[in-house]
């Protein structure tokens, strides 16, 4: 039994990604597909993502002319994929600050949003440094604060301090500080409702790229290997990759990175006419595969 | 894309002003962070936080450079536009000091309208020439492909 219907939505893609973003000290081992995505959470009465996406009005033009982000679609299109309009989604649980993945909060005119407060009070520090210190800032868009800002005032705002179970049944938030970002969270979905749950998914946000981070690239012979971008530490990324593995009950495969290509060599997915990928990872009694 | 090359004044022009737009981005993210913590709640929301005093500084400073730059007549709108920023931006520096003494969240608004206008004059400054950028794409993860060159 399901509770919640899930799905993996590409919203744009970099095609030819250095293989050394994804994996940690990879250097020279070719290119690969990046997607970009967001989760949809479907269940009885309620609809919930996992991060919205970047604010393609503000800076599309510049990400696909000079980074090779191509085919940028918006949230109404994407979500419209899965039956859902945004207006529908009253939940969107933000792994992390940076611009790709909390960008377009506007798209989400009835969403309440929840990050950890560490992500944004620590942001707020690193603006304080001086200039020798801007890398700190990376992936930050400054009109994302402005919008927290509003949301804030209008109550749309949950500022999360570690772990909360059940935000929505089943559904908990982890905090994992100082990983690929000072307040990174990854969410956990136990899809059977159970605490000890036997069905459970782990939507990792970006403390995980790529299948090797969590099985290295000797199937024989598994190692935890960090993403290759951190603004904290490498030995945190690994820790929370075992707690990650151990939430999604020891199989690696229910670790759900959306920037990982090969998910459509684990579950069921389609192309849309756009050129994006659906991936459907669950569905709950009573609703229709989206990709078959 | 299509736009003719930069000669060399303005190339100048932009070597010159992309620390000041550089700054004035940096502020208004620093004054959007002290109104965040102010609408969340936080205890450190008050106006003797080091950053309203950072923040200050660092415009008294860049506004003085802003001023003082003289544009050539392809980058006068780009000029221009940091020039309106820079004075979105004392608005709103005076606003967000009055909001993080008040007890309430009632003076946030009139911090932040006017730092809403001073990024979308910082928008339209980026678009108005090459070289400036409101978010560091180079460091998140578009890192695998260099920015395009000035042209």
């Amino acid at each position: 039994m399901n509770r919640y219907s899930i799905w993996v939505t590409e919203y744009a893609y970099v095609v030819n990604q250095p293989t050394s973003l994804f994996v940690y000290g990879a250097h020279n081992q070719g290119h690969r597909k990046m997607p970009y995505g967001y989760i949809v959470i479907k269940g009885p009465d309620v609809v919930a993502t996992i991060d919205v996406g970047y604010n393609h009005k503000a800076y599309g033009e510049v990400l696909a002319n000079s980074y090779g982000v191509e085919n940028w679609r918006p949230a109404r299109e994407v979500l419209s994929e899965v039956g859902v309009k945004p207006e529908d989604v009253s939940r969107v649980f933000i792994t992390h600050a940076h611009f790709d993945h909390m960008g377009a909060l506007e798209e989400y005119p009835k969403a309440t949003f929840y990050i950890q407060e560490r992500e944004l009070t620590k942001w707020v520090w690193a603006m304080s440094l001086e200039r020798r210190f801007r890398w700190l800032m990376l992936g930050i868009d400054p009109a994302d604060i402005m919008k927290a800002v509003d949301l804030a005032r209008q109550g749309r705002l949950v500022c999360v301090d570690g772990d909360c179970a059940d935000v929505l049944p089943g559904v908990d938030l982890h905090a994992a500080f100082d990983t690929h970002t000072w307040g990174s969270q990854y969410v956990t979905v136990r899809n059977d409702l159970s605490s000890s749950s036997q069905n459970s998914w782990v939507f990792s946000g970006d403390l995980v790229y790529a299948h090797e981070n969590m099985r290295g690239s000797d199937p024989n012979d598994p190692q935890y290997v960090p993403v290759g971008l951190a603004t904290g530490s490498q030995f945190n990324l690994i820790m929370t990759s075992e707690q990650m593995t151990k939430r999604a009950g020891g199989d690696y495969t229910h670790v759900i990175p959306v920037h990982e290509e090969r998910l459509k060599d684990l579950f069921p997915s389609r192309i849309t006419k756009a050129g994006l990928r659906i991936t459907e990872l669950a569905l709950a009694d009573g609703e229709k595969s989206r990709v078959r | 894309v299509n736009a003719p090359p930069l000669d060399d004044r303005t190339v100048a022009y932009v070597v010159a002003s992309q620390p000041q737009f550089e700054d004035l981005r940096q502020v208004a993210a620093q004054l959007a962070g002290l109104l965040v913590l102010k609408v969340t709640g936080s205890r450190d929301a008050s106006p003797d936080h080091p950053m309203l005093g950072t923040a200050r500084t660092l415009f008294d400073e860049v506004r003085g450079r802003v001023e003082q730059t003289r544009p050539t007549e392809r980058a006068r709108p780009h000029h221009m536009r940091l020039q309106q920023a820079a004075a979105y931006l004392a608005t709103a520096l005076a606003a967000a000091q009055r909001a993080l003494a008040s007890a309430g969240d009632g003076d946030v608004d009139a911090a932040l309208a006017p730092l809403r206008s001073a990024y979308d004059e910082l928008q339209h400054a980026a678009r108005a020439l090459p070289g400036f950028r409101m978010v560091a794409f180079e460091q998140g993860c578009c890192a695998g492909h260099a920015a395009a060159p000035l042209t």
